[in-house]
């Protein structure tokens, strides 16, 4: 399978469950849609049978009334009278509510009127029929309120039948729209059902793939790790050989210049004599004197020796700087905590000297941070940028060398910054060559300062960096670790 | 009879320019003891040892010793020296180009006498090699032991 990038996974996960919010809300949205249609339904066929109930109560009158008729007619009981009298009272408004609940419905409409208009002669007929006795009772298959009321009563029937259809196809609406209800509750489970199988198939899998790849990882770094140490053991045994063999060479570079610096001088001791020689012939038998012997001992042997001797202290220096480096790759190192504003007013003291003669100025910022690691070779390493920046300050320039330090995270930052007149961008990897310098040769030295430099920085775990440009001065930055632990030390 | 004009100074310096300066600024000195000069170990070991008239055997001496000789180191003619109850008591020089500190003091825990560094300035070395001079013409000598 393949492996998912966290940005898939991410991007999936986040889809599926954004994509699942908007569906559920969508589902409810729609839910309280159905709703709210199921309650139209629903009160739609409460109303039918409301409509219904209206038109039973009148049919159920309308029987009561001839009934009541009826009785009296057959039986003459004034009490047939009174319940004739109430029915009939009953009537109109039993039609009026029917009228009134089926006033959206036109059919329904004409079949009450109709009835209405039934109703009234059925009325004043049958209350004619009461008051006049029995006189009309002999002819009730002629009689109006009788046919009225068949009438009426056929009419409401079909009335009754019309809504008990309507209550039907209603009721049917209100079932299919809880039907919906149902269905879109049960979409919306599976939906969530699947939205949550698909959520944790992905987290399944970026997991699998994570911790995949973190035994990946921890098998590789304990393999690195041992190789690791390996290529520190080589390295080291490598620095060692480096450094033994520039003790040998720069030891026994030093022999044969004991010798040559050795006999120079016993040529200048010897050359003494025959210049005194070559004077008192000049004085004494100028005719003797060849112009060649006299050039020879007056001018160009006092100028050769000048020259071996030149070369030779040189040459000494050099092979000092090596010894120095050699040893100081050899020192071993004592971290302790150091406060670097100390460190700092420290070596900015042993310069002050040199600084108030160049009229230049140094100031150390506020509150530096302080570091565990080699006092000794904090203070070559800052002594030696700040002797740099004092020396290759810019000429009509008043001199301004500013030392920072600030902590990140577990190393701190040291900056060197000075206005002077700067290394070309071309020359920044080369200054810390050793016996290599930048830009005019103007200032004695013999280019180990920055090598030096470098070499402390490396033993301290510091790297050592120039952001320069050509006259526009020049920010050494020293990038130390906060703690220089113990074994970082011995390596 | 303990004159130290009797001693025999055995210089042990592989470098033959380094010898001839170091003899030079000693005559200069005024010292005009015997220098035996031996450009190797093994062969100035033989002398110190063996020779009739090395210090074993008769004679009183001073050593000059370099450390860098190509056969052997010079740390083990000092402590061959010094461990020898015939020799132990010969005072020995250092004179060496070896300025490290681990290997003075490890010249000196051998029992080497006097360390001095060779340096390249002339003018110090040939200073060093006449008070080396003077010290020499100061210095009493053991007679050997018979």
């Amino acid at each position: 399978m393949a492996k998912l990038s966290d940005r898939t996974a991410n991007v999936l996960v986040l889809g599926a469950v954004v994509s699942g919010f908007l569906l559920l809300m969508g589902i409810g949205l729609a839910g309280v849609v159905v709703m709210q249609r199921n309650l139209t339904f629903t009160s739609r066929v409460a109303h039918t049978y409301k409509v219904q109930d209206a038109i039973s109560d009148y049919r159920v009158l309308n029987e009561r009334m001839e009934t009541a008729r009826r009785g009296y007619l057959l039986s003459s009981d004034p009490g047939f009278v009174r319940v004739f009298e109430e029915t009939a009272s009953a009537l109109p408004p039993a039609l009026q509510r029917i009228g009134d609940l089926t006033r959206d419905n036109p059919t329904q409409q004409a079949r009450v009127r109709a009835a209405e208009v039934l109703m009234r002669e059925q009325i004043a007929v049958a209350r004619r029929s009461v008051t006049h006795g029995r006189s009309a009772a002999a002819n009730f298959a002629q009689d109006a309120a009788v046919r009225d009321t068949r009438n009426i009563r056929a009419l409401t029937g079909e009335m009754s039948k019309d809504e008990a259809a309507k209550l039907v196809k209603r009721d049917r609406q209100r079932l299919s729209s809880i039907g919906q209800l149902i269905g879109l509750i049960v979409a919306a489970a599976l939906v969530t059902i699947g939205i949550a199988i698909g959520s944790l198939w992905i987290i399944w899998r970026y997991t699998r793939d994570l911790a995949r790849s973190r035994d990946e990882l921890s098998r590789l770094n304990e393999h690195l790790e041992e190789e690791v140490a390996d290529r520190t053991a080589e390295l080291s045994r490598a620095n060692e050989e480096i450094q033994r063999f520039a003790y040998i060479v720069s030891h026994d570079l030093r022999s044969p210049l004991v010798n040559v610096m050795g006999f120079t001088s016993e040529l200048e001791a010897a050359a003494k004599p025959l210049t005194e020689l070559v004077e008192k012939v000049e004085a004494e038998a100028p005719q003797l004197l060849a112009p060649d012997a006299k050039l020879a001992v007056t001018s160009d042997l006092p100028e050769s020796l000048r020259f071996i001797r030149a070369s030779t202290q040189k040459m000494d220096r050099l092979i000092n700087a090596i010894l120095r480096l050699s040893r100081e790759g050899r020192r071993v190192l004592a971290p302790e905590r150091i406060d670097l504003s100390a460190l700092l007013q420290g070596v900015v003291g042993s310069v002050k000297h040199r600084a108030d003669e160049l009229g230049a100025a140094i100031e150390i910022a506020p509150d530096l941070p302080f570091v565990v690691s080699d006092r000794l070779a904090l203070e070559q390493i800052f002594s030696n940028l700040i002797e740099n920046a004092l020396k290759y300050l810019k000429p009509g320039r008043a001199g301004l060398i500013e030392l920072r330090a600030q902590r990140r995270g577990e190393r701190v930052i040291v900056e060197v910054v000075d206005n002077g007149r700067g290394v070309d961008p071309k020359d920044h990897s080369r200054i810390f060559d050793l016996f290599r310098r930048s830009g005019a040769q103007d200032q004695p030295g013999e280019g180990i300062g920055l090598a030096h430099v470098r070499t402390l920085g490396y033993r301290l775990g510091a790297t050592v960096t120039v952001d320069s440009a050509l006259d526009e001065g020049a920010t050494f930055r020293v990038s130390l670790p906060a703690s220089l632990s113990i074994e970082a030390a011995a390596a | 009879m303990n004159d130290s004009r009797h001693v025999t100074i055995v210089m042990v310096e592989d470098d033959e320019g380094h010898a001839r300066l170091i003899e030079r600024n000693i005559r200069r000195a005024g010292i005009m003891n015997d220098i035996r000069h031996f450009t190797d170990g093994g062969s100035a070991l033989a002398y110190l040892h063996n020779d009739e008239s090395g210090p074993a055997l008769n004679g009183p001496a001073l050593v000059l010793l370099d450390l860098n000789l190509p056969d052997m180191s010079g740390t083990e003619i000092l402590s061959d020296i010094k461990s020898n109850e015939k020799l132990r008591r010969t005072p020995v020089v250092v004179l060496t180009t070896t300025d490290d500190k681990v290997e003075i003091q490890r010249c000196y825990d051998l029992g080497c006498n006097v360390y001095i560094t060779k340096p390249v300035n002339y003018e110090s070395f040939a200073d060093a090699i006449r008070q080396l001079g003077l010290f020499l013409s100061v210095i009493q000598v053991p007679e050997a032991e018979a």
